[in-house]
């Protein structure tokens, strides 16, 4: 088309597509305002005078919660795909009832997350709680397995550990709905060819479920991954004292009146999230490949 | 959410029935524990729940009461916080519906090119974390000239965004399911294009809008750290983050109880309702 037509040629297209653009332009502006002012921000306070980005990586707190946060991605990823598969081959299979167990299954994550963090705050009190009755065995059919209670959030591991209970709770109906879909795809003559060959049922699930449910299991893992690195609300009501990152961005930005250090980890944590999904993508693609050569 | 087929014909021993039915019970009880201890304590009177170490909690109150109730309906900063959600809430779903719908049916019904990236820009705000995002939208959100804004629609326009990739995503989905004929035969009968999508399309699509409403308010009530962050100075405030003021004062656990199980009920409620409704509206849908 000669360059002088060009121009003429598009703006009629704007014209004649006015009408399109208008409906749509609205949201995407305020998204993608969104999107700038949030990038922008966070890149330009992390590399600010003073360079707070770098004051980060040597700073003790950042590199305990770093940490801290490593761990509670390395317990709780495993712990939630496991009770999602779990909860997902229990309803698996229809018997009477299943709908209102399903339904019931489905409770936690209508709860909001502020509201399971404290339930189990005031569940697992110190010094008297009745999780802390329960273990001091003041309850006749329980035995006694502490004589002292103990403080649950006075101490990191318990603190960090009721925080994945919490998050684990509240997000089981998440893996179980995936690994359900997952489930859903094994075509039922599968089950019963591995019958007829004389399979029992844990030999059924080792060499026919798991393998087969593969690409749901690692789509869990990555979802869950990046769910608990960016965790906040259990941690920053159960373990306030041994602070994740989130938890760390919140104190930054609220108590220590620092925008600035808070956006550095913020963007650490975007990161990280980055990383973290980059590594897994790799690892799906090398199962992917393991699969198929078997 | 659909019907998910079951495996109806799997054979199962009797040994995996019980088993099965033994762990469905461990995962109830689970699952309704904490509810369960919530609603204990939230019409529990002071002994059943200061112990001072002579007797363990019982496992049902002594004298149960509606006093915390009581207290709170005439609490003015309760009762602030739970109309503050609800405004929020209703911000919420009107602004996500407002931009939302619209650029939906555009991308439902009109040939764009380059779909792919515009979809792509418009979940993309959602790749940030929300404590990560929270920062930079509180710096702007909270000077001028925003801060000129009352806090109710603050906090409204960062749950908009919260929802909104959400909303546009369903609404695409009810949209593309409306067949074109439709629109068509209004076109023939002289009818322009924006008479056809308000007269005609939005009374159609109004149930999946519906459900993407739903899901907007309940994750507007539920919003924690945006509310948070957003009326960290100031007294009005959305009901959770009213929770954790009130909790930073070591509180009663009957009071505390109460005002979380007053959070909860409706999307309790709602959830068994919408699924009910969502179940009803698609069979409808298919019959058509």
């Amino acid at each position: 088309m000669p360059s002088s037509i060009k121009p003429f040629y598009l703006l009629h297209k704007l014209k004649s597509n006015l009408f399109t653009i208008g409906f749509f332009i609205p949201a995407f502006l305020y998204l993608v305002s969104f999107f700038v002012i949030i990038l922008v921000f966070l890149l330009k306070f992390s590399f600010s005078e003073g360079i707070p980005f770098l004051q980060l990586l040597s700073a003790d707190d950042f590199k305990a919660a770093l940490w801290r946060t490593f761990w509670f991605m390395g317990v709780g990823t495993p712990l939630q795909l496991v009770v999602g598969l779990l909860l997902a081959l229990l309803i698996q299979q229809s018997f009477k009832g299943v709908g209102v167990v399903r339904s019931f299954f489905m409770i936690p994550i209508a709860i909001p997350a502020l509201v399971t963090a404290i339930i189990i705050d005031l569940v697992f009190s110190y010094p008297f709680g009745p999780i802390n009755d329960l273990l001091l065995g003041r309850h006749g059919f329980f035995p006694q397995i502490v004589s002292v209670p103990i403080n649950w959030s006075g101490s990191e591991p318990l603190s960090l550990g009721l925080a994945i209970l919490g998050k684990t709770w509240r997000d089981m109906p998440i893996s179980m709905l995936i690994l359900l879909a997952g489930l859903q795809t094994i075509e039922r003559e599968q089950y019963e060819a591995a019958r007829t060959m004389g399979a029992k049922s844990w030999q059924e699930f080792k060499y026919l479920t798991l393998p087969l449910l593969t690409p749901a299991i690692l789509t869990i893992l990555i979802l869950r991954s990046i769910e608990n690195w960016k965790e906040f609300v259990f941690p920053f009501i159960l373990a306030p004292a041994y602070p994740l990152l989130g938890v760390l961005i919140e104190r930054l930005y609220h108590v220590e009146q620092n925008p600035a250090l808070a956006a550095s980890v913020a963007l650490c944590l975007v990161a990280l999230i980055g990383i973290t999904t980059l590594v897994f993508t790799l690892i799906t693609k090398m199962v992917r490949k393991y699969l198929v050569r078997v | 959410m659909y019907e998910l087929q079951l495996n109806h014909n799997t054979p199962v021993d009797a040994n995996m029935k019980s088993i099965r039915f033994i762990l469905i019970c461990l995962v109830l009880f689970f699952i309704i524990f904490p509810l369960f201890m919530m609603t204990k304590y939230s019409i529990s009177d002071r002994e059943s729940i200061v112990t001072g170490g002579e007797y363990p909690e019982p496992f049902f109150p002594f004298k149960p009461n509606l006093e915390m109730f009581e207290a709170l309906s005439i609490r003015k900063d309760f009762v602030g916080a739970g109309l503050t959600s609800l405004w929020v809430g209703l911000l919420a779903v009107a602004f996500s519906l407002f931009l939302g719908a619209p650029t939906a049916f555009a991308l439902a019904r009109f040939r764009i090119p380059g779909v792919a990236v515009l979809l792509f820009f418009l979940l993309s705000v959602r790749l940030f974390p929300d404590i990560s995002a929270v920062i930079p939208v509180a710096e702007l959100l909270l000077s001028r000239p925003f801060s000129l804004l009352p806090p109710v629609v603050l906090v409204g326009l960062a749950h908009t965004l919260l929802a909104l990739p959400y909303t546009v995503y369903i609404a695409k989905g009810v949209f593309e399911s409306i067949p074109k004929d439709l629109e068509e035969q209004a076109h023939v009968l002289g009818a322009g294009k924006a008479r056809t999508f308000l007269k005609i399309l939005v009374p159609l699509a109004l149930p999946g809008l519906g459900a993407a409403a739903i899901y907007t308010f309940f994750l507007s009530w539920n919003e924690f750290i945006f509310a948070y962050f957003l009326t960290f100075q100031g007294t009005q405030t959305t009901l959770p983050v009213y929770l954790l003021r009130i909790l930073s004062w070591s509180p009663q656990k009957n009071f505390i109880s109460a005002i979380s199980l007053v959070i909860c009920i409706p999307v309790i409620i709602f959830t068994f309702l919408v699924q009910r409704y969502m179940r009803e509206g698609l069979t409808a849908g298919a019959v058509k």
